[in-house]
């Protein structure tokens, strides 16, 4: 189940950076002979250092090799969910919207205390139930530009092959944006998480909750020790 | 605080610089050569989805409303310059169709065009990403491979040019799509040294790079034959 985690982390920045080496190939979205409304940043390539595979042919094997990865970890992270029913953790339900504006609330300094949560937060909560969708549309949407003939009903449910090729890259971005922001809380919030990513383990007193944690405030544990002024129990002899 | 937490602390910088060193090192490289044998078990799996996903009965539409793409469809050749048949040196330019087949023929452009034609507006898939609305006139290439009887066992076909040694082998069910013709003809004109004239393949089926222009022999073959980008590293099958 953890190990999904780090296999998806491999799978993500693999498909990220290669997909980016081959989008550079025709950084645009344009039919030839067209013009395409809705991308600002038309034929102006990706920088080298954020793609991965060196040149065309050799990101779209890497590609079309970790794409595989992808599917597979995720399946098997969806089954684990379901199997261990870990995904009521995850799902949706009602308050979470106001839960969610409460946790911006607390971020932005606009309320002092931590909101009472469960496992996660309400924005994590969000957060980590639109990753497998996101990273569901990418996969539907990267299925449709590569067999845009074989699989003709499934590139046109996405608007066509310029269309789906759009959506491919707009679930990437997706995905990217959440994936950094999770990083950056992870470091920024509550990096005594990180240890638990690998081991399992977690100590619910160094939760951001307890330690009433925004961004960079309040990294350390409150110290559980009784008030200083209190007498030290006298022990029996 | 206890030991504990310095030692978790610890292990979080650790890691930390671990990873992005990681990142950096990877960054805009081919990636480990020790992958590549699992990236070539990985085409070849892929390839074999790919054919088992090709339907004779799939067809490349145009989608409504998309413009031709007229003069900006890329030209593109691998010679150094724009390769063209010099009749006085070379003869007058024939098609060889020849190989597993019963009656092998070599076919000027007279004879092509006295072949069934057909017009299909299709789109053209190139590797790189874009895509573009051309209708490309010409003979099906089942009518040729009927025409020259060709053998069933004949899995394989390669096609030839004199744009120097580029070629491009296919499987024969990709080449015996429908939408799969040797043309000679674009957007109603007679096709234009830029694209492939006299004459070239094309097919929706297949990305860009795998239908060879400036043809001079279609070969049906037992085995595959590789080909120009193929042998360079790109999906031999380059299926779309």
């Amino acid at each position: 189940m953890r190990l999904t985690h780090w296999v998806n982390v491999l799978a993500i920045i693999i498909m990220v950076g290669s997909g980016l080496r081959i989008f550079n190939a025709y950084p645009a979205f344009a039919r030839k002979g067209e013009m395409f409304c809705c991308y600002p940043f038309e034929h102006k390539p990706i920088p080298a250092w954020l793609t991965f595979g060196g040149w065309l042919g050799g990101a779209r094997h890497w590609h079309f090799a970790a794409m595989w990865l992808l599917v597979v970890n995720g399946l098997v992270y969806i089954t684990f969910i379901y199997l261990h029913g870990e995904w009521r953790d995850l799902v949706p339900r009602k308050g979470d919207v106001r839960d969610s504006w409460q946790m911006v609330k607390f971020y932005a300094f606009r309320r002092k205390d931590h909101p009472h949560q469960g496992k996660h937060n309400a924005l994590q909560k969000t957060a980590y139930f639109l990753l497998p969708l996101f990273g569901l549309l990418a996969v539907l949407t990267g299925i449709a530009i590569w067999k845009p003939v074989q699989l003709a009903p499934l590139t046109a449910l996405f608007g066509g092959y310029v269309w789906a090729r759009y959506w491919h890259f707009l679930a990437m971005l997706a995905i990217v944006i959440l994936s950094v922001v999770h990083v950056f809380m992870v470091f920024a919030v509550d990096p005594y998480s990180i240890p638990s990513m690998i081991t399992g383990n977690y100590n619910p007193e160094h939760s951001p909750e307890a330690r009433n944690a925004r961004p960079f405030y309040h990294l350390f544990p409150k110290r559980v020790t009784a008030a200083p002024s209190a007498p030290a129990p006298a022990e029996p002899m | 605080m206890s030991e504990h937490d310095l030692d978790r602390r610890k292990f979080i910088w650790q890691s930390g610089g671990l990873i992005s060193a990681a990142l950096l090192a990877a960054c805009n490289s081919r990636g480990p050569k020790a992958a590549d044998r699992l990236l070539k078990y990985a085409e070849r799996k892929n390839r074999g989805l790919e054919t088992a996903l090709f339907r004779h009965t799939s067809m490349d539409v145009v989608q409504g409303g998309a413009h031709e793409a007229g003069n900006k469809l890329p030209a593109y050749f691998v010679s150094r310059t724009v390769p063209v048949w010099n009749e006085s040196v070379r003869g007058k330019w024939a098609l060889e169709v020849s190989g597993m087949v019963g009656n092998p023929l070599r076919l000027t452009l007279d004879d092509l065009q006295k072949l069934p034609q057909v017009s299909n507006r299709v789109n053209h898939y190139c590797v790189e990403g874009w895509t573009a609305v051309e209708t490309w006139t010409g003979v099906p290439f089942r009518e040729l491979a009927a025409l020259v009887k060709a053998d069933p066992q004949a899995k394989f076909v390669d096609f030839q040019s004199f744009d120097d040694d580029y070629h491009e082998s296919w499987d024969i069910e990709s080449a015996m799509h429908r939408q799969t013709v040797v043309a000679y003809g674009l957007d109603g004109k007679l096709l234009e040294p830029a694209h492939g004239a006299p004459a070239r393949v094309y097919s929706p089926v297949k990305l860009g790079y795998k239908n060879t222009k400036y043809l001079t022999k279609i070969v049906f073959m037992p085995v595959m034959n590789g080909g120009y980008w193929s042998d360079q590293g790109y999906e031999w099958y380059g299926g779309v």
